[in-house]
């Protein structure tokens, strides 16, 4: 087919997976183009690692279909073997194996493609000095940190060469300074090879700040779609909103409405009383009672009043959350 | 400390050390005569010849099993884990003589189908059915090697790398699998070395040797001095070819089968796969233990409730003469023994494998895990023949020996489900009972002991099942009035009242069924409470 027509690397529609009788994903639709990332959002259980099983190939659909650069490759009449579709898997417990060496690990892939072995180990070098792993390339995993092994693990991932990489909360045992290393070679990695992402994580700001657009999942159900900005300032719903950062509930008649902890400050023309002052180090936090509800306020630098204080604030901007 | 120091002392140290002194002193200058008598070249060939066999072909018998029934879509794989253990519930005595009734001249399937094997009397019988007799234990230590080290997504990422599943299982899964199948190797060499009740009821009427049988010979022909030292060489032969293999397969893969990672749960689909394969795998089991435990002992019960031999087993030649003939004053003397002799020798068991496992975990008595641990490879034979010529002058063909050698024998397998249960319970909890300000005992009582309680009746049950039907020891220990059922059974066997043994023999199955039951919802209990 013609590139104009496929435009987009993964297409996942209405897709029902059940496991043991449980549904487990429930006639979930999503779409990853070219260089793009798609963070799956929701606590655990939700459903991510089930729709990431599906992409996979480890998982049968019960209905729908998932289509990989226009090649329908799972279906409730046809499942392609994961050998045979064109992803690579991060996963969140590293799955490395225990009786190879790091470089005949990276090198696994290539090896599959039937290049001969002293060519795949070489592929593989260049690679882990990319990642900057080089000299772990003799250990074996038990002999690595966490984050080493996750390194090894996406070393692993771009020797596959695929054009969709599938990640399946891969920071989830890593300490946050790591975390942050990873997460910034795991996405330049990923944006240079050209191919699409998909990433799994209970984390909102991690979601938020690594991906082009953010699906909600909450009890196997897309809930919403749309970009970081999207659903970080107009969730679908309260649970949406709680799930992608601090919120704060004003009622206003029969209506709900969504504060930020930015989109109020204090001063103004509203009263309240403080109940409780968070230092954070760059800003503050204050939660104030006011007539209409509980309200987090965050404010630059160090607290600006004392609990049992009185206060005024001003709203400067909010949104209606639906029934 | 001084209880289990004695108790290794009393029931393993002192017997083997008597065995070598016997042969190299008294025995010494028979020692060449010995050794060239005539038939022993050949029942050590035979021996060796089995042992290689049933290995080479049990063990990748089993570890299919193993994989086959990790398949998610294999319909009835509850059911099938379970029934292929089966022949494990069968004593071995009862599971040879039922493939002698099942396919043997005027068996079943002779007087059914005109289908009959003369070789199953004799090594082709023999080598068949300790290969049915074995593979459920290589199945069982290739699945538990699969729990622990065969994690889902170790062979998920290899797909994702992919690698289609001849190529996973050749690069990741085996590999990963290589010290539990080679535990199982060693561990079916050596218990084929030491097997004595199928060579005994299959392979002796056709003039078969293996040393066991021929130890079990030499010590009923008796009085006579030269077949004695015979018999005691013999038995030390067994241990010598024991700690050849183990010796060095322990030097090779001790470290690595000590290095055990836990996985997540097993069970969990590898890849979603929709294929026929799996409903011809289940046919296949199904032929096998159909074949192989479940028409032979159907052909038991035939034989036991059958007229006469050689006659059809029709309804109209029924009787329960043989059943009732069977359950005179002798027999059920022999049951209470067995129950009572069993029942004793779990309960010590359980203490001193308990001792073991609290002991090995100090600095200064880790020799004695080890020590125990050893005591697995000495067969049955050699042990009883030890304990024989260094306690016979005070107990012999009393029942205390026959206990002696039990605990002797079964030490280990008491002790090594107590070890792997406190293994697992994490040191953090009893410190926490200290810190919450429990004495030793208290926090033993209060916090340690509700986990260990499965391992615990697991151990007890375990020695219970197996010195329930033991007759290897027994058929060499007892004496006039110290019958086993298993002891009454093989005689019954040996003067070829068919009807009778048959009859004996499902009473001796149906009494090991009771606690080998109670022993699988034990074990079941310990997964869910695991998970």
């Amino acid at each position: 087919m013609p590139e104009s027509v496929v435009r987009e690397v993964l297409d996942v529609r209405d897709l029902t997976v059940e496991y043991d009788g449980v549904v487990a994903l429930h006639e979930a639709s999503v779409s990853v183009g070219s260089g793009e990332v798609l963070a799956l959002l929701g606590p655990s259980g939700s459903g991510k690692s089930t729709l990431l099983y599906a992409v996979a190939g480890f998982r049968p659909p019960s209905a729908g279909e998932v289509w990989l650069h226009g090649r329908l490759v799972a279906s409730a009449h046809r499942v392609e073997p994961p050998e045979r579709r064109d992803v690579a898997v991060v996963f969140q417990n590293y799955a490395l194996w225990p009786h190879l060496s790091v470089i005949d690990t990276v090198a696994y892939p290539a090896r599959r493609r039937r290049v001969p072995r002293a060519q795949a180990r070489r592929e593989a070098l260049t690679i882990l000095q990319r990642l900057r792993v080089a000299h772990l390339a003799d250990r074996r995993p038990a002999e690595l940190s966490g984050g080493e092994q996750q390194r090894v693990g996406l070393a692993r991932a771009l020797a596959r060469n695929a054009s969709l990489y599938l990640f399946d909360e891969p920071t989830a045992h890593l300490d946050t300074h790591v975390r942050g290393l990873f997460l910034a070679e795991l996405v330049s990695r990923q944006r240079a090879s050209g191919a699409g992402a998909l990433y799994a994580t209970h984390d909102a700001e991690e979601a938020l700040g690594l991906a082009d657009r953010v699906a909600l999942l909450n009890a196997g159900r897309i809930v919403q779609v749309g970009t970081p900005g999207q659903v970080y300032a107009e969730p679908v719903d309260l649970w949406a909103a709680r799930l992608t950062g601090p919120a704060s509930v004003l009622v206003e008649g029969d209506r709900q409405l969504l504060v930020r902890p930015g989109w109020a400050g204090l001063g103004g023309d509203l009263s309240g009383r403080v109940s409780a002052v968070w230092f954070r180090g760059p800003h503050s936090d204050h939660l104030v009672e006011t007539a209409r509800g509980s309200l987090l306020i965050r404010e630059p630098g160090p607290p600006r009043c004392r609990v049992d204080d009185e206060v005024s604030w001003s709203l400067h901007r909010h949104w209606a959350l639906g029934a | 400390m001084v209880l289990v120091v004695g108790s290794t002392m009393v029931l393993v140290v002192l017997p083997i050390a008597r065995l070598v002194q016997i042969v190299l002193g008294e025995g010494a200058r028979d020692l060449g005569e010995v050794l060239t008598a005539p038939g022993l070249g050949t029942a050590v060939l035979n021996t060796i010849v089995l042992a290689v066999l049933v290995t080479v072909i049990a063990v990748p018998a089993g570890t299919l099993m193993a994989l086959g029934l990790r398949r998610a879509d294999l319909p009835g794989r509850g059911f099938w884990r379970m029934a292929v253990l089966l022949p494990v519930v069968v004593p071995e005595f009862v599971l040879a003589y039922s493939w002698t009734q099942a396919y043997g001249r005027a068996g079943f399937t002779g007087a059914l189908f005109g289908l009959e094997w003369e070789g199953v009397l004799g090594f082709g019988g023999v080598l068949v059915v300790l290969v049915v007799n074995a593979v459920p234990l290589a199945y069982l230590l290739a699945a538990v090697g699969l729990a622990a080290r065969g994690e889902p997504n170790l062979e998920r990422a290899a797909r994702a790398c992919g690698a289609g599943a001849a190529t996973v299982l050749r690069t990741v899964t085996l590999p990963l699998l290589r010290p539990a199948i080679a535990a199982a190797a060693v561990l079916v060499f050596v218990l084929t070395l030491g097997t004595f009740a199928i060579p005994q009821v299959m392979g002796a009427p056709a003039g078969f040797t293996t040393v066991t049988t021929r130890i079990y010979a030499d010590l009923a022909r008796g009085s006579d001095p030269f077949t004695f030292i015979e018999a005691v060489t013999l038995a030390l032969l067994l241990v010598v070819l024991a700690v050849l293999v183990i010796a060095p397969a322990d030097t090779v893969l001790g470290p690595r089968l000590r290095v055990t990672r836990v996985a997540e749960a097993e069970g969990a689909p590898i890849v979603a796969a929709r294929t026929s394969a799996s409903r011809w795998m289940a046919a296949g089991l199904g032929c096998y233990l159909l074949a192989a435990v479940a028409l032979p002992l159907l052909a038991l019960v035939s034989a036991a409730l059958t007229r006469a031999i050689g006659i059809p087993p029709s309804p109209a030649n029924w009787t329960l003469d043989h059943v009732t003939s069977v359950l005179d004053q002798r027999t059920v003397e022999a049951v209470g023994r067995s129950l009572g002799l069993a029942f004793l020798a779990a309960t010590l068991l359980t203490v001193l494998g308990g001792c073991v496992a609290v002991l090995e975990r100090r600095r200064s008595g880790r020799w004695v895990g080890t020590l125990i641990t050893l005591t697995l490879v000495l067969p049955g034979s050699t042990l009883a023949v030890a304990l024989l010529i260094t306690y016979g002058r005070w107990f012999g063909g009393t029942l205390t020996l026959v206990l002696l050698a039990y605990l002797a024998k079964l030490w280990a397998f008491a002790h090594r489900p107590i070890s792997g249960a406190l293994d697992r319970l994490p040191p953090e909890e009893m410190h926490a009972a200290r810190a919450s300000g429990a004495s030793t005992l208290t926090a033993v009582r209060t916090v340690a002991l509700r986990p260990l309680a499965p391992a615990l009746l697991c151990a007890w049950l375990v020695c219970f099942v197996i010195a329930l039907h033991e007759v290897t020891m027994s058929s060499l220990l007892y004496g006039p009035g110290s019958e086993t059922l298993a002891v009454v059974v093989l005689n019954s066997q040996e003067l070829g009242r068919i009807g009778q043994t048959a009859a004996l023999s499902l009473l001796l199955t149906v009494l090991m069924a009771v606690p080998a039951l109670l022993l699988w919802m034990v074990l079941r209990w310990l997964r869910t409470a695991h998970a």
